[in-house]
């Protein structure tokens, strides 16, 4: 009851017509941002954080409007998969197996409308789940002491390749550079300036928002530039829609089984969206069987990894908000928004923030109706935008980019900042070293510092500390495997991704 | 193959861990210092894993990536040097003169005809000008069209 009442809270919150108004704009803009060719979700919220912030907003706008750009992305991202057959994210690698099969067949129109649906009712689904499940995980959490708090971080790095990562030594080493840009500048705890080079620029330490954007953004620009791809793709045309009441209880069951599972994948550690949405896949086709033409454009196949990608997106909120460690990529840089904010994530979260996290709850809701009332009847206009060519639109991504970044300090050493480290995200990108795990160093490096000081303060400096509890020894346990499980179970997996997906192709 | 990707950037990055590993042994005591843990513990353990992850890179690379050719390499230096000049060129050219260049000139080089890129150029460094400074009241830089205005 409680919860309800915090809800309606966050109803009151979220409702008022500003936020409703940047819930709205966020999820036109997060729906294009998904959908444009070479902007992923965790690319486009990253550039919209310097600009939230320089336009002053307020923090629960800022959130909502950032929130609701993250779920609109996950609905963009389905429509180039469909029309393209190129997935506009690693999740909606799935989505193309039926999707596009549907699409030329000529029935794009109904591809789009279904795996709107599906990803309302995922999303739907996964809202209530994290209603329910985040304020236990938070009471939970509050019994986590400093050498906890250090095992969850390294929990977080450890998974963060997730079960279908590559080379966990070369995520473990992402994860210490990101961390060791975090010790820049003067230590919060003793004052000492640490690695700064007596430059007044480096006393406050590298911003994250920069080196963001620079490896996202410039980096993206950089690939761009070296695969020639500015010319854009051949797409399907877009049918008018004949959509039946039947046809969407014709798949109803297996999107809500579809947003069941997803939601579990994306609360998990180390599972994402993108497994999340392929053992939605999987396991529908299994469960059907002959019944269905998976493969060959049956609709079910289209509903279960949109409901599943975008539940586990959602899903992956719970440790985000909770625990205040991120499961993936995008969530990542929505943990770099609400820091920026000067908001810690993490159980205090619920009680010093209840009606900023309520706020931003209610508004996934309502973004998530916004959503769906958008993308029936406007896709057209969304299917229009996939036609702008790289040529043009990666450039004026950039500018926007940097207006952001400039706006910051308005200097441009940050500029420049921005372009070294998109050169060297580009360095990292072409040696396959992950970049979230960067990122997550930079994010999470002062609060591990501090909890693993404090906890070496406890124990008067006895280093046991750290496997003393059954709680932290688990935590470790699952860091462990974490690392371990990828190279066994991960070119396995990979496989039969790639397996799945180059059948398909032979059979269009 | 002995000169693997793979292998210079561990190498690379176990001279960083070798250096980054010096620095914590040089950073000051704190002040009323004889702390359990000092400024320098958590970088030490940094160090440590960095270098350890170099280590195992040089002994056991992926297979190398390949790179761009020498002529894709030019383009990405044109594009580094573009972005370059124009955060150098920003608040004396100003914001919309400089932006017109930097779009037209990486559209131009992403394959857009002379034409199309100015006209991209123009238009997005304008539009852009209206809605961020006018529209949402976010100060740039008039630069040298700062007298027209």
């Amino acid at each position: 009851m409680e919860t309800l009442n915090f809800l309606m809270h966050g109803f009151g919150v979220a409702l008022t017509p500003s936020n409703l108004m940047f819930a709205a704009i966020g999820s036109i803009l997060g729906t294009l941002i998904g959908a444009l060719p070479g902007l992923g979700p965790a690319n486009g919220v990253a550039i919209l954080i310097p600009l939230a912030f320089s336009l002053g907003l307020p923090a629960d706008s800022a959130l909502i409007l950032l929130t609701s750009v993250y779920a609109g992305a996950m609905y963009g991202g389905r429509i180039s998969s469909i029309m393209l057959n190129i997935p506009g994210d690693e999740p909606a690698l799935m989505t193309t197996l039926d999707g596009y099969p549907m699409a030329r067949q000529g029935k794009a129109a109904e591809a789009l409308a279904i795996s709107a649906i599906a990803s309302f009712i995922g999303s739907f689904i996964a809202t209530i789940g994290l209603i329910l499940l985040a304020p236990i995980l938070a009471k939970f959490a509050l019994h986590f002491g400093p050498a906890e708090y250090f095992a969850l971080f390294a929990l977080a790095f450890a998974t963060l390749g997730g079960v279908t990562g590559k080379n966990p030594v070369k995520t473990l080493l992402a994860a210490a550079l990101g961390l060791m840009i975090a010790t820049v500048g003067i230590d919060h705890n003793t004052g000492t300036p640490r690695y700064t080079f007596n430059t007044l620029e480096l006393y406050e330490g590298v911003d994250f928002i920069i080196v963001l954007v620079g490896m996202f953004a410039i980096s993206e620009l950089m690939f761009f530039i070296e695969a020639h791809a500015g010319a854009g793709h051949q797409m399907v045309v877009l049918n008018k829609l004949r959509l039946k009441m039947s046809d969407i209880f014709h798949v109803l069951p297996t999107a809500i089984r579809g947003s069941v599972l997803g939601f579990v994948a994306g609360v998990l550690p180390g599972a994402g969206a993108s497994l999340g949405s392929f053992i939605c896949y999987t396991l529908e086709k299994r469960l059907l069987g002959n019944k269905a033409h998976f493969g060959e454009g049956d609709p079910r196949g289209v509903a279960a990894p949109e409901a599943g990608n975008n539940a586990a997106a959602n899903g992956a909120l719970v440790p985000m908000l909770t625990l205040g460690v991120p499961g993936s990529g995008t969530t990542a840089v929505l943990l770099a928004m609400l820091i920026s904010l000067n908001i810690t994530p993490g159980p205090m979260l619920f009680q010093q923030h209840a009606d900023l996290v309520w706020g931003v709850i209610a508004a996934l809701f309502v973004g998530n109706f916004i959503l769906l009332l958008l993308n029936i009847p406007m896709v057209g206009i969304f299917v229009k935008l996939l036609s702008i060519r790289p040529m043009y639109l990666m450039p004026i991504v950039t500018l926007v980019a940097s207006i952001g970044i400039y706006s910051l300090s308005h200097s441009a050493m940050d500029l420049y900042f921005m372009v070294a480290f998109g050169i060297f995200g580009y360095v990292l990108r072409k040696i396959e070293i992950p970049l979230v795990p960067v990122i997550l160093g930079m994010l999470l490096g002062p609060e591990m510092e501090t909890s693993m000081r404090h906890a070496l303060t406890i124990s008067d400096g006895s280093w046991n500390i750290f496997y003393s509890s059954g709680l932290s020894i688990g935590l470790w346990a699952i860091a462990i495997l974490g690392l371990i499980l990828p190279t066994v179970l991960g070119p396995l997996l990979r496989g039969k991704m790639n397996k799945a997906r180059q059948h398909e192709g032979q059979k269009v | 193959m002995l000169l693997n990707n793979d292998r210079i950037f561990g190498m690379l990055m176990l001279v960083l861990a070798v250096a980054y590993g010096w620095g914590a042994t040089q950073l000051p005591e704190p002040f009323g210092g004889n702390e359990v843990v000092g400024p320098s513990t958590f970088p030490s353990i940094l160090a440590w894993i960095l270098g350890l992850c170099a280590i195992y890179l040089i002994v056991k690379p992926d297979p190398s990536q390949e790179w761009p050719s020498a002529k894709i390499f030019g383009e990405l230096l044109v594009v580094v040097v573009v972005l370059l000049g124009y955060a150098w060129s920003l608040d004396y050219l100003g914001f919309i003169l400089a932006s017109f260049a930097c779009v037209a000139i990486l559209s131009w080089r992403m394959g857009a005809t002379l034409a199309s890129a100015a006209l991209v150029g123009l238009g997005t460094s304008v539009g852009v000008f209206l809605i961020f400074d006018i529209g949402l009241e976010l100060p740039l830089p008039m630069g040298l069209l700062g007298g027209l205005a």
